[in-house]
């Protein structure tokens, strides 16, 4: 014994020096393959926020949000800075926020998962990254003004240029009333580019649109202004085997990635910024097999939404995404569940895994409003990470951390019918901070003895670092119509 | 042994806290590629896409007498009500609410007429599509006679979004366009940005 553990301490000291060798031995490091986008020679870099990538400068965009945080039909949004570029290997960034009142004091880069502390010294804020992703910094404790860093990987799989149905939109500033794409059709948008137009993919196959670049809506007054209506970035309708990657959708007029009675769709690492009315981030209905991966949405309506407009929605999963929800909720299923007025709409198979909710600021963090006749099942929440439970709700209500309802609302098409929710599974949900310190609460409420909500099932919930295992901890009401539901 | 152990030890103590600052301040060797913006001054259309103008259906140059002349027509969609089919403006449109949809235009007088003219938004994100439509003329209002039975019209962003029924000349104070089908894909109804009457 007194022989081995000398030797298993130089076994793990030459193990540790192993793991320092390329930075202590002089080995050559990697190098990191930076790739920066050039604004368009017709907009300048924001005035907000100035950002360098190992040193090189980046172009920084404001884009819009906004902070009121209860529905306004005419409401006015306010903007933040956004960036964007690719790397593989190691970007040291180095932040200046001589937009804000008062200089950078601390910062604070989230999703907090990514264990960065930043350091700030002289009013410029300094960290190091590693992994491709998106990066938040919130500068002295408030969220106005955060900076959006969207630090993507190295672009892959591009399309062929020579191809006749390859659209190339390069960088600059673009616009054009609208763009439909067509069956085999692939539009690039590539970094550094600015569109001012909308994708419509209608009765398609096998479309793609890809690329780095920005589509953007600020050309457009609010569709619900006077004289405008809804200019959807990317639109899916009826549409089927289509891919949307890469891209970045900000200042939309209206919801954002759209997609209606389609099916098989795969949207990986897009990222959308909404601050107008109506501003849902990816909006699904009637759609079936949708996969949403590495994506981002900071919102002024719900963030990530399903509903039934024309069917039923069956398989969607959204998987490692950020969420940021201004307004509403932040995954959303409802209000509308049978909207086409179909015989047995069903929503299920739905499956949310690997989701930060970066702030909810307003409604519910996970809901299921189902306010027609659906027969809403099989639904699963699984690592759920909640950093900011800031629901203030409308008037004191709608401000739960879950809630399920079978009731009609301003959404229902069906007013004498009720449906039913059954067999949902919250497996790993913490919550980190709330604004009172205190468990927000939840609800549950069926409608009649044939209209209820069955087997929901919460287990390895924590929250604000205490393990809940109860409905009391939990704080979740839940009425004579709901049945088999449990917590461990 | 115990040498090298602690030297080992020592060794790995002066590595392991020299790392974090260096990474903190080292120079990171970059590789660098800047994809650079073009010289432009204002936006403009993307080169991939051409104007396809050139291919529009082509309306008459003489003057469109429905233009914000009295116009009726059943139930509608939503907010998209009959006076929108000639306030002049194609972003703007009427949806009926179910079929056969009717839209009648006063002429408020007589007049010799040899065309009308259906136009969507010609907006490209208007899916492509076919109404059937009918035409109908009268003197009165109250009796109508139909000069162009009902067919079928293909619209199409790449002509225009706008379809054009020529007939013979003939006197009508009142035109009423009656639509029975559309293949468009999110509507129960008739869809007209503008009716134009020559």
């Amino acid at each position: 014994m007194k022989k081995t553990l000398p030797f298993l301490i130089a076994v793990l000291v030459l193990a540790w020096m192993t793991a320092l060798l390329p930075v202590s031995a002089g080995a050559e490091p990697a190098k990191t393959m930076l790739t920066l986008y050039e604004g368009p020679k017709t907009m300048t870099s924001s005035q907000t926020a100035s950002v360098t990538a190992n040193g090189y400068d980046l172009f920084v965009y404001d884009v819009m949000v906004n902070h009121e945080h209860i529905w306004n039909a005419d409401t006015q949004p306010t903007t933040t800075p956004m960036t964007y570029f690719d790397f593989d290997g190691k970007v040291r960034l180095e932040i200046r926020m001589p937009g804000l009142e008062h200089p950078v004091e601390n910062a604070e880069v989230i999703p907090r998962s990514w264990g960065i502390t930043p350091e700030v010294a002289d009013g410029t804020v300094r960290f190091t990254i590693t992994e491709p992703g998106q990066y938040t910094v919130v500068f002295n404790g408030s969220v106005h003004r955060a900076l959006h860093i969207f630090a993507n990987p190295p672009e892959t799989d591009l399309p062929d240029f020579g191809d006749p149905d390859v659209f190339y939109i390069g960088p600059g500033e673009w616009v054009m009333d609208a763009i439909a794409l067509h069956d085999g059709q692939t539009l690039y948008l590539s970094g550094g580019a600015v569109l001012h137009s909308m994708i419509s993919v209608a009765n398609a196959k096998n479309v793609r649109i890809c690329g780095r670049g920005i589509i953007d809506g600020s050309d457009y007054p609010a569709w619900n202004q006077p004289g405008s209506y809804a200019r959807v970035p990317v639109d899916l309708n009826h549409s089927r085997d289509v891919s949307v990657e890469g891209i970045i959708i900000a200042n939309s007029n209206c919801w954002n990635l759209n997609s209606y009675s389609s099916r098989n769709v795969r949207i990986d690492n897009v990222k959308i910024i909404s601050g107008r009315q109506n501003g849902d981030g990816f909006t699904f209905q009637s759609c079936t097999d949708h996969l949403v991966t590495n994506c981002f949405a900071r919102t002024w309506d719900d963030s990530l939404v399903i509903k039934n407009y024309s069917g039923s929605t069956k398989g969607i999963t959204f998987r490692g995404m950020q969420v940021w929800t201004d307004l509403a909720q932040s995954m959303e299923i409802g209000y509308e569940t049978d909207k086409g007025l179909t015989l047995d709409p069903e929503i299920c198979d739905v499956l949310f895994e690997d989701i930060t909710v970066l702030y909810n600021f307003h409604k519910p963090v996970i809901s299921i409003h189902n306010s027609d006749d659906a027969f809403v099942h099989d639904i699963v929440y699984r690592n759920i990470v909640v950093e900011n439970a800031f629901m203030q709700g409308d008037n004191g209500n709608n401000k739960e951390l879950i809630e399920m309802t079978l009731a009609n609302s301003s959404w229902s098409t069906v007013r004498d019918e009720f449906g039913s929710i059954d067999n949902v599974l919250i497996d790993g949900l913490t919550v980190l901070n709330t604004p009172d310190g205190k468990v927000p609460r939840s609800r549950l409420a069926g409608h009649d003895e044939e209209h209820r909500i069955t087997n929901v099932t919460l287990r390895n919930v924590t929250i604000l670092g205490q393990p809940v295992t109860t409905l009391k901890e939990m704080k979740l009401s839940v009425d004579d119509y709901c049945e088999n539901i449990g917590i461990r | 042994m115990k040498r090298m152990l602690s030297f080992l030890a020592a060794a790995a103590l002066l590595c392991a806290p020299a790392a974090v600052p260096a990474e903190d301040t080292e120079e990171i060797e970059t590789v660098v590629t800047v994809v650079s913006a073009p010289d432009q001054t204002q936006a403009e259309r993307p080169p991939c896409f051409p104007d396809p103008s050139d291919n529009f259906i082509q309306l008459p140059d003489t003057e469109n007498y429905a233009l914000h002349k009295p116009v009726t027509a059943g139930a509608h969609t939503d907010v998209y009500v009959i006076g929108n089919v000639n306030d002049g403006k194609t972003d703007t449109y009427w949806e009926s609410k179910g079929w056969p949809a009717e839209a009648t235009i006063d002429l408020q007088g007589t007049f010799t007429v040899s065309a009308v003219a259906v136009c969507l938004n010609p907006s490209s994100i208007w899916e492509p599509r076919t109404q059937e439509i009918a035409v109908w003329i009268s003197a009165d209002g109250e009796t109508f006679t139909e000069i162009v039975p009902a067919a079928k019209y293909g619209f199409d962003a790449e002509t225009g979004n706008r379809i054009r029924i020529d007939f013979e000349s003939v006197d009508a104070a009142f035109v009423r366009l009656v639509f029975t089908m559309s293949t468009a894909s999110r509507t129960g109804g008739a869809q007209a940005a503008e009716i134009c009457v020559y």
